[in-house]
Order: structure tokens, then sequence, then C-alpha cells
């Protein structure tokens, strides 16, 4: 870091997530290339394998939410797993009381971004860890409520949730869900990409750099900040739904407080604000853990094992991501390739993490 | 009647573990601006020791005693991790913090094992104006009083004390004139350790605790020490105690599952009330 | 006393200082001046170990105290701890010796300092300096937001401390005219580098200095 340029406090400089050279073909090979490999890889997997796949595509509809409301609007929220579980709960009480299970599906996000926009109007004017507690505070209620109302099935939960039907064809194996999950990934990342590329998304990145300055320069800092919160609700929404079809029973024992934890050691891993980061974040903490946990339940193993070792990873890769790569995986190896190809560390250094703010 | 005083009893009694949760939150969050996550890890290390020394025959008071100087040293450990790296800042701290409950977590686990653990705690019931309270209770909220005695004179009547309220007010004069504000910081996160280990000696006989009892425990101890801006330790003492009765009362007279909603709504309200009189209120964060 | 040479410091990617070489000797008293932003808070931060040097040399003989810009005091505390807080270092608690210096203080000693007037902080800002009986004591912008007269008592001050004590005194203002007045030499920091230095006296003759800090008026004819 000897350059000494001036940091240029501009919205648009300081896209560093946001890949520059948009239609180059290597870039487009690249994404021919994951597009391919990601089709193709269920076919190889075995059952154990392709749980872990369809997981990690949920996860990262979750993810991809939790780094644009973190990278590009300066919020945290430790109770992203609730509107996960809100999507799960609408699609499965409106398929088992006869709506047509796509329409469930379909209802997942709307409601789960509704009651987003409801909480996040009291909510949002808070910041910082004021924010982490009360999303914390959201998620525990939202245990509590759902553990008290017979409708949801309270502690028992809801049994019995039928196959999604897409097209009068029943969605019924492991590989039919595989696919669904990640095209409903494939939706949030563009659309996520989109935001980020759009007018307002210049605009959001400005806020999560310095709100005050974002607002004295006109932009609606409040509406924004309740549009990204919304549509993270509605990612994780889907991604629920989804869930909800694929697993085929809910109960709040789903969705303990320490899921929404997770989300944001995702989140952080792969690099604040970088939506491909989310995805490639969410891959590498989730087959992490997946490769653990197998080897913890291998013999001779004490049974605690697995989940020692799943929460280690969580703690290990957090710790070491925040201290040694505050930007994340995806754009610490971007940066990497970007200071070969041309020496300008002076824009690349105004990283996206909220610690690099000041 | 005396079914309500007993309720108001047990109520205190449990929210004096809150207080002492949420004023180890205050000792580190006004020397370093930092919201400490793990503090209800402390809470559990301290509890979990704490049945496991006395169940491995050691003496009350010697088992207690030992159990939140582990507390403490966790604290210590956290603080490492959290604050080790010079120039980390407040809201990255709080990101490692969640870290350590993992971490935590993980080492619980395999110490303790996953299912929940209590101890006997002081047996017996006492009279108290004709109340029957269980002793355990009067000795949870003997023990708190006397706590808080002591930190309020440390922090008041102390160099040492003055010197953290001096790293609270105004970080960058404590440099000026020599003050270790790192050092400060790992004394408070120490202190914090110490002050939550206490919550989990007190508070396992009266609910049994398990490694992932660390959530509820700091989301009541924030409730407490967020009344008074997370800065006053006296007013974490006041709102843990009032969160305590109040969940009694509901846990008594109303549905036991709702009684966790008395402290989130309370924290919800304030903070958003804070927010509404002050919008500033966040800036403190970003130090 | 203060030797430094070469002094390179950094605010994150912006230079502060770009090889700042200054001296002050026993019992001298220094003026360092230049407008804002020149980096004269952030040499004084420097010497006092608030910030981390890039490269060069910073070598202080004896003790140094800082009287930090904009008094920075512990505003919930009573004067007399903040008082005894500035004897971190060499923990000698007792303030009777800076009451000697500073008789008013000892009618505020239990006053909060939060509550005092301006002059009033600024004075217990220089008493929380002196408890730890420094050989050198750099006082940044003492002048800034008091009345002349407030400005004047506290330059006595100083002065009889100077001389009772042989405290050298290291004086960063912004007002030249104040600080060549008082003491017997001067830097002046521009840009992160000293422009200009020497004795008060010469350094007034000189035109530039003059027309830039004195308001040009020795110039006139």
């Amino acid at each position: 870091m000897s350059a000494t340029t001036r940091t240029v406090v501009d919205s648009a400089e300081q896209e560093v997530t946001v890949p520059p050279p948009r239609r180059s073909w290597p870039r487009r090979l690249l994404l021919a290339v994951l597009v391919v490999g990601t089709l193709a890889l269920p076919l190889a997997l075995d059952s154990g394998e392709l749980a872990v796949f369809v997981q990690v595509a949920l996860s990262a509809c979750v993810v991809v939410g939790i780094s644009l409301l973190m990278g590009y609007a300066g919020q945290v929220s430790l109770g992203q797993a609730v509107f996960y579980g809100v999507g799960g709960y609408t699609a499965a009480l409106l398929s088992m009381y006869g709506a047509p299970t796509l329409v469930g599906l379909l209802a997942a996000p709307l409601v789960a971004a509704t009651i987003a926009v409801l909480l996040g109007l009291p909510l949002l004017r808070l910041r910082g860890h004021h924010l982490a507690f009360a999303t914390i505070a959201v998620h525990m209620m939202f245990l509590v409520l759902v553990t008290q109302s017979d409708l949801l099935g309270g502690s028992t939960g809801l049994q019995g949730i039928p196959l999604l039907s897409v097209a009068d064809r029943e969605i019924s194996t492991n590989l039919g869900h595989a696919y669904l999950a990640w095209a409903v990934l494939a939706l949030v990342v563009i659309i996520a990409l989109n935001t980020v590329r759009s007018r307002p998304g210049r605009a959001l990145r400005a806020l999560a750099g310095s709100e005050t300055a974002a607002a004295s320069s006109g932009i609606p800092v409040g509406r924004y900040k309740l549009t990204v919160f919304a549509l993270s609700a509605a990612f994780a929404g889907a991604a629920g739904g989804v869930y909800a079809f694929y697993i085929g029973f809910l109960s709040p024992g789903m969705f303990p407080v320490t899921m929404s934890i997770t989300y944001v050691v995702m989140a952080v891993v792969g690099g604040l604000g970088s939506v491909w980061g989310a995805v490639a974040g969410t891959a590498l903490v989730t087959v992490g853990v997946h490769f653990l946990t197998l080897w913890g339940t291998a013999e001779g193993m004490p049974d605690y094992a697995p989940s020692v070792f799943s929460y280690a990873v969580y703690g290990i890769a957090l710790v070491v991501t925040v201290l040694f790569l505050p930007h994340g995986v995806v754009p610490a190896l971007r940066r990497l390739r970007f200071r070969r190809a041309r020496s300008c560390e002076g824009k690349v250094k105004r990283g996206c993490s909220p610690g690099s703010r000041r | 009647m005396i079914e309500f005083f007993t309720h108001v009893l047990s109520g205190v009694a449990v929210g004096c573990g809150f207080a002492l949760v949420g004023s180890g939150l205050v000792a580190v969050y006004r020397v370093t601006g930092v919201v400490n996550f793990a503090q209800g890890m402390f809470a559990v290390v301290g509890g979990l020791c704490a049945s496991t020394f006395l169940a491995a025959g050691l003496w009350h008071g010697v088992a207690e005693l030992s159990a939140v100087a582990v507390a403490g040293a966790v604290g210590a450990l956290t603080w490492a991790l959290a604050l080790g790296k010079p120039g980390t800042s407040a809201m990255n701290a709080l990101i490692v913090t969640l870290a350590v409950g993992f971490l935590g977590y993980a080492v619980l686990v395999s110490v303790f094992g996953d299912t929940p653990r209590s101890s006997t705690g002081l047996a017996g019931m006492t009279s108290v104006f004709g109340v029957p309270v269980r002793t355990h209770h009067l000795l949870v909220i003997g023990v708190t009083a006397v706590v808080f005695i002591l930190l309020w004179l440390f922090l008041t009547r102390t160099y040492l004390g003055k010197a953290l309220t001096a790293c609270a007010t105004n970080p960058y004069a404590a440099r000026v004139i020599g003050i270790p504000v790192a050092r400060m910081a790992l004394f408070a996160f120490v202190l914090g350790g110490i002050l939550g280990g206490l919550a989990g000696v007190l508070l396992i006989p009266l609910r049994p605790m398990s490694f992932n009892s660390d959530v509820s425990l700091i989301v009541h101890g924030f409730a407490a020490a967020i009344l008074g801006g997370l800065t006053r330790p006296m007013v974490a003492l006041a709102g843990g105690v009032m969160l305590g009765v109040v969940e009694s009362l509901v846990a008594g007279y109303a549905n036991p599952a709702y009684q966790t909603m008395v402290a989130l709504m309370v924290m919800l309200v304030v903070m958003v009330w804070h927010a509404a009189r002050r919008p500033t209120l966040h800036q403190e964060v970003t130090v | 006393m203060i030797t430094v040479e070469d002094l390179v410091v950094h605010h994150g990617s912006a230079t502060a200082l770009n090889g700042v070489s200054l001296t002050v000797r026993h019992g001298e008293l220094v003026a360092l001046v230049g407008p804002n932003g020149a980096g004269k808070s952030t040499l004084v931060d420097t010497l006092s170990g608030v910030l981390r040097p890039t490269s060069g040399r910073v070598h202080i003989e004896g003790s140094l105290a800082h009287v930090p810009e904009g008094r920075q005091l512990f505003a919930d505390l009573t004067v007399e701890d903040n008082l005894r807080l500035g004897a971190w270092r060499s923990r000698e608690l007792d303030p009777t010796h800076v009451y000697e210096v500073l008789p008013a203080l000892h009618d505020l000693r239990h006053r909060r300092a939060g509550s005092l007037s301006g002059g009033q902080q600024q004075m217990v800002a220089v008493g929380r300096a002196l408890m730890a009986r420094p050989d050198v004591i750099a006082v940044d912008e003492l002048s800034l937001g008091l009345a002349p007269i407030v400005v004047d008592d506290l330059i006595r001050h100083l002065i009889a401390l100077n001389g009772e004590r042989g405290t050298a005194v290291l004086l960063i203002e912004q007002n030249a005219r104040l600080a060549f007045e008082v003491c017997s030499r001067a830097y002046v920091l521009e840009a992160g580098e000293v422009a200009a230095e020497g004795d008060c006296a010469e350094l007034a003759q000189s035109s530039k200095v003059a027309r830039a800090y004195l308001g040009g008026s020795v110039d006139a004819p």
C-alpha cells in the first residue's frame, strides 16, 4: 500500500466488487464453463453430496441478500433466517390448504418481503450493534410465535407438505430439487447483479460508505435501505419456499438463531457487497462444514465431533477472514489479479466490508 | 399474595444474573466501544465449569471462584482475538466476537457435551417476612448486591477505575497522557469475563445451562444494559432486575412461553425510541 | 531535549509529515507555526506516542507532556481526578506541586471538568500535563477559542514555569504573532514540511513569513 493517491470519494469509483470489464470474452467463457459445470455437477454426485449441493444454492440465496444488505446498505442483520422460515411456512401453508404449489412458491418471497418492510420501517432506523441485536430479537420472537401458533403446528411443526408441481409435473427427486434450487439462485444472482449495477445500486454503495454523505447528496437513504432489506428478505423467502417443498416438513427447531449467524459468516467470508463472493463464500463454508462433518462421523470419533467441527469451521473462517482478508475471499482474489493487470491500488484499497469504513 | 412475592423474589434473583451479564457488556463497551457478543458465552463457561468442578468433588467456594477465573481467562482470549490486532474497527470486533461465540460452542461441546447441566446451589428454603424463598435466590441477590457495590466503588473511587472511565470518555486524551489503552481494553474484557462468569455460576442452579444458552443470556444482558445506553452499570442492574421480575410474573400468571418476549420487546422499544430521539445514536459504534 | 530527524507520518494513505527535522534544547521556548492542516498536531501526536511514524527518528531526552488541541479533558471526572490521571506515567499522584504553579486550580479541584469555562479547562489541561513533572511540555493551540486576556494569563504561567523550573516549551500555534512574541526560535510548517526555521526575530523580518503569518504589517514601510 505504498500508493499515495488519495482515495476518490466518489460512489462509482468504489465499486471494486463489480467486475469492471463487462463483456470481455474470457469472462463470458468463464460464465459458460460455470453454468455448464453447475448443470453437470449434480449428475456426478451421490445423494449425500446432492443434499449439500441443494443446501449451497438455498443458503446462497440468503447470503446474496445479506451481502447486499451489509455491503451496500451498511446494515447488519442477524435474523435473516427468519425470512427463510417465513418463506418456508408460507409455501407450506398455502399448498397444504389447497392452493397450487407454484402459487405457494411465488407467495413465499412476497410474504417475506412484506414482513421485511413492516419490520424495517421501525428497525432500520437503528444501526451497527443496535440493529444486530434488534434482528436477533426478531429471530427469537419468530421462534416463540411459531412455537405458540397452532396454525403453524407449534413446536412439532408442519408435516406432509406436498411436492412442488410445475406444469403438471411433480418435482420429486433430489436431482429435480437441485436444479430448482440452482434456478432460483440464478434468478437471485441476476436480480442482485442488476440491482448492484443500477443507478440506485451505485447510490447504495455510497450509502454503505457514509450515510450522512449519501443523505446530503439527495439520495433517499431510508427508502433504499428498506428496498434492499425487502429484496434480501425476498431472496431468503424464495429459498425457504423451495426448502419447504424439498424437505417436506417444517418445525421451529430447524431455524435456530445460530443459523442466521452462519449466513453472516458466509457473507463475510465471500466478501460483503460482492454477489459472486456471496455464492463462493457459501459454497466454501458449506462444503468445508460438510467434509469436516463427514470426518467427524467417521469411526472412532466421539459423537459430538460433527457439531464441534462445524462450529469450529464457522468460528475459524470468520476470524481468519475478518482479521486477514477483511474484504473477503473473492474480492481478495480479484484484487490480486487486478494488481497484476494494472497497479491502481489507490482505487482498490477502498474496500467494501463495514470494517473498512470510518 | 404470597405467591406474588415468591414470583417477584425469584424474578429479582434471575434478573440479577441478567444484570451481571449486562454489566459485563457495559464494562467492555465503555472502554472499547465494542459490543461483546461472546459475553453470554462467558456466563455459560462460568456455569458449566462450576457444575463440573462441583461434580468432581471440589469444595463449594473454590469451585465457583475457579469457574469465575476461567471465565475471566476466556475474556482475555476474546480480547486477543477481537482487539489484539491493532486497527480493528468496533464493527469488525463485534463480528469477531460472533466468531468467538462459535469457537466457544466448539470447545464447550467437546468439553461438556451438548446436554444441559445444572448444579445444586444453596439448598433449602428460607422465609422472608413470611414469604418462602429458595435460599439460593437470596444468595444470588446478596452476591450481586456486593458485586455491584464493589464495581461502583472501583469505578468511582480507585485510580484504575477512573483511568478506565477516562479511556471510555476520551480515548484520545487517555493516549496523550500515556494510559495504555490497549491494556485497559484487555482489563475490561477480563472484567467482563469475571462478571459474566459470576452470572453463570449464580444462575446455573436456577436454570440448567447448555452450550447454547448464551444467546438468551446475551440478549437479556443487552436488553438490561441498553436502558443505560450500554455505559451505565447501575442502570444495567435496575434493567436486569426489572426484566427478571416482569418475566417471572409473565411466566407465573400468563404463559411461560412468552416470558422472553418481554425482554425482546423492551429492548426493541428502547432502541427505536432512542433512535427516534437521537438519530446520531449509532455514531458511537463506528468510532 | 527533543530531536526529530527526517520524520515521515502517514494518515492512511495521505502523507501528513514528509521529512520533518526539528530540535528543542534544554529550557528553550520554541514555536511551531503554520496553517491549518500543515501537520502541526500530527507532529505533537507523534512526539507523545499517540501516532506512529512511518520512518524517521524521534528522540526525547527526559519526559515530554502534551497539552492536546481542544483541551481534551475527561469531562465526567473532577478537576483533581483529571490532574491525577496526568500522573499515569510518573505515579506521583499528589497534585500540590501543580497547585503551586496554577493556584486557581486548587479552588476548582472538586468541580466537574466538563462544567468549566474554556479558559479554566485549558488551565486544567496544562495542569494535567504538568503532573508528570515534564522536562518539556508541548502545548497544541493554546489560544484557540480563548479571550486574549485569558491567553495572556496562561502564557505568563508557561513563561514562569520555563523560568523557574527550566521546563522547555514547544508552542504550537496558528497565531504566529503570539508565538513569536513568546518564543526565541520558531519552525514554520507547511504541507508536512519545514518551510522556514530560525530566530523568531529574524523570521519576523523575512517578508514571506511575515506576509503569510503576521498579516504583512512588519513588511510595510
